[in-house]
């Protein structure tokens, strides 16, 4: 099946439409043109009769007939006769039609005289005395009118293909802004995302412009909020790498044994911190590209079990405690791996910011048709002036004296959007420590 | 030469703290801009090393607040930020220099040096004053033509008070660019270390001025 093409559609239904309407305007008059052509012939044979009538009363035997075929060639397309009142043939023409043309009373009559198709008037004489019949044949007649007719249509077969010819042009005219409109389009670098000119864009393509231009403005919306999170990325890994650069220097030039150790030390923090910087990116870039997760059943409680015992080790290293206390179900409509990363962040964080000898404890429990869980520890908490501002990306707490990558709340606020949940920062029991509560839809 | 560090990354303080320490620097380090806007306006350092993405209150607006009120201290900028606007819009709001992380430790000391340098007004890399060469790269001094071993502090006043030749420096401003914040400094310090100077060069070499500090004459003394 061809493309559907605006150009193709208007020029065919208009062509069509003039072609029926044309159509229908010829056969119209057409139709009206015979009857009236009808009328007219009709009203030759009346007079032509009356003129015989009234010749025959008297001197019929005086009219010489016989010259009559000469007259004219189309003679033979007309006939007639005259009888007289014992119904003897008193006069007619052409000679050789002598049977009666027809054996009606006063009036029109369509008859088959001798194979052939006549139109005939007859005529009663006041007199009586004669009978005047006068006939034309009906195929000359339709010839007559045929001609008109095709007359009529002649036009038409040299019109309509110009006609189509003008509508193309007019056609092709009238959808020149549309052809602008795609070169526009066409012409454009793959990264030139301007809105398109509003301004001489007709009536009916503007809504399709303007839907065309918020599409544009949400793309270099994208391409910008990438290129950004691209540059902030590597801004962030030039300062570890700058880190893991100072301090090999500085093991280089070290003087004494405790001072080369401790920036050797430092070296391999730093690694640690890129490695871990990159695998954040890496997460961050995942969950940023997914627009929707398959909707899974998800144990959080199960959950938080795994990712804990993933991190007992580093929390035990600081000797930070960590807790569960889960109630009732806890099912909750999310991917697994989606919700292990979420509690990862919140619990990496937790143990990170906490002080020796204290506890991060994880709350699990349902809260209407929702699963709420909560990490709380007991570190120095969030200020409220700060708390907007933690889930930007690379954002960092003012004087912290641990070296997060700053995504790690970037991540969990992404995760919770997927999951259509909400999560909120607040103080821990008491008003002591940090409290990150996630609630999502429960299965 | 006494140097302010502001960097927010506790690692890369760290290293540039401990770098510029062996290149011979006396080192204050601190994280965020509000701390270094105190300690600058209380303290004086021959110089600053600026991080521009600092929280509380960003380097360049540390450094226009600066300006602003009239401090002459060299500003280096040390960043990520590498694209050229960011070094105009950094060299506009008064910075003298510019270097960009991943950095060299020694590059950066060489920069520092050269920052003070021309901020006392010399050309060139070594001090002289009368009779006296320091040589702040090779950390070597001369004396009358001989070469005089010096310890790094000591060398890090002698290189003071030829900074500031003709100017008498006082007591507290000479402990302020040999220690660190932090560091623990004896009462009578400074006189124990114009004491080995003098005995190492020449008693008349660092003049004392009663009651006030201590002056190396700018023409020297033979």
């Amino acid at each position: 099946m061809p493309r559907p093409s605006l150009r193709r559609r208007v020029l065919g239904l208009s062509v069509g439409a003039t072609l029926v309407l044309w159509t229908s305007a010829a056969w119209l008059s057409y139709q009206h043109t015979r009857r009236e052509i009808e009328k007219i012939l009709d009203a030759h044979l009346v007079q032509t009769a009356a003129v015989l009538a009234a010749q025959a009363g008297h001197d019929l035997d005086e009219l010489e007939f016989e010259h009559v075929p000469a007259l004219h060639p189309g003679a033979d397309r007309v006939a007639f006769q005259v009888w007289d009142r014992r119904g003897r043939l008193r006069a007619h023409a052409p000679r050789d039609l002598d049977q009666p043309l027809s054996t009606g009373g006063e009036g029109f009559h369509d008859e088959m005289v001798a194979g052939r198709r006549w139109r005939v008037f007859c005529h009663q004489a006041k007199s009586r005395k004669y009978r005047v019949l006068v006939a034309e044949r009906a195929d000359a007649r339709a010839r007559a009118v045929g001609e008109l007719g095709s007359h009529l249509l002649r036009p038409l077969v040299v019109a309509v293909p110009l006609l189509a010819l003008v509508l193309w042009w007019t056609v092709r005219r009238g959808l020149q802004p549309l052809q602008e409109l795609a070169d526009e389009v066409a012409r454009r670098a793959p990264d030139q995302l301007a809105p398109l000119d509003t301004a001489r864009v007709p009536d009916e393509v503007r809504p399709l412009v303007e839907r065309l231009n918020a599409l544009l403005r949400r793309v270099a919306d994208a391409i910008r909020d990438e290129r950004q999170f691209t540059a902030d990325a590597a801004h962030e890994l030039r300062t570890p790498i700058a880190a893991i650069r100072a301090q090999a220097q500085v093991a280089r030039n070290a003087v004494d044994d405790a001072s080369r150790s401790h920036a050797l030390d430092g070296v391999i923090t730093g690694c640690d911190r890129a490695a871990r910087l990159v695998a954040q990116l890496l997460t961050l870039e995942r969950i940023e590209s997914s627009t929707d997760v398959v909707p899974d059943t998800c144990d959080l409680a199960e959950a938080a079990r795994r990712v804990m015992a993933d991190l007992a080790p580093a929390a035990l290293a600081r000797g930070v405690q960590l807790e569960l206390v889960a109630d009732s179900a806890r099912c909750v409509r999310a991917s697994a791996s989606c919700v292990e990363i979420l509690l990862q962040n919140l619990l990496d964080n937790a143990i990170r910011y906490s002080p020796a000898d204290t506890t991060v404890s994880v709350r699990a429990g349902t809260d209407g048709p929702s699963v709420r869980i909560s990490v709380i520890d007991q570190g120095r908490g969030i200020p409220p002036s700060e708390r907007a501002n933690v889930w930007r990306r690379f954002h960092r707490l003012v004087g912290s004296v641990e070296s997060g990558s700053g995504l790690g709340l970037s991540i969990v606020a992404r995760i919770v959007e997927l999951h259509s949940g909400t999560v909120r920062l607040g103080e821990g029991p008491g008003g002591r420590g940090t409290c990150v509560e996630v609630v999502l839809p429960a299965v | 030469m006494r140097v302010l560090v502001v960097e927010d990354d506790p690692l890369l303080g760290d290293a540039t703290q401990a770098g510029l320490r062996q290149a011979g620097f006396t080192v204050d380090w601190v994280t965020d801009g509000a701390a270094a806007a105190t300690r600058l306006a209380t303290e004086s350092f021959s110089a600053v090393v600026l991080d521009l993405g600092l929280p509380r209150l960003s380097g360049l607006d540390l450094l226009r607040q600066m300006r602003r009120r009239g401090s002459r201290v060299p500003v280096l900028i040390l960043t990520a930020r590498d694209a050229t606007t960011d070094k105009i819009t950094g060299l506009d709001a008064g910075a003298d220099d510019y270097m960009i992380k991943p950095f060299d430790l020694g590059e950066l000391a060489a920069r520092l040096r050269a920052l003070v340098r021309r901020a006392a007004g010399l050309a060139g890399p070594t001090l002289r004053v009368g009779s006296l060469d320091l040589d702040p790269v090779a950390h070597r001094v001369c004396f009358r033509g001989q070469e005089v071993e010096l310890s790094a502090r000591e060398f890090a006043l002698l290189q003071r008070l030829m900074l500031e030749a003709g100017r008498v420096q006082t007591r507290g401003q000479l402990e302020e660019h040999l220690y660190a914040w932090g560091e623990e400094v004896e009462s009578n310090t400074i006189e124990v270390y114009v004491h080995r100077l003098r005995r190492k060069l020449a008693p008349e070499v660092i003049r004392t001025v009663r009651g006030v500090g201590y002056l190396l004459p700018k023409d020297g003394a033979e």
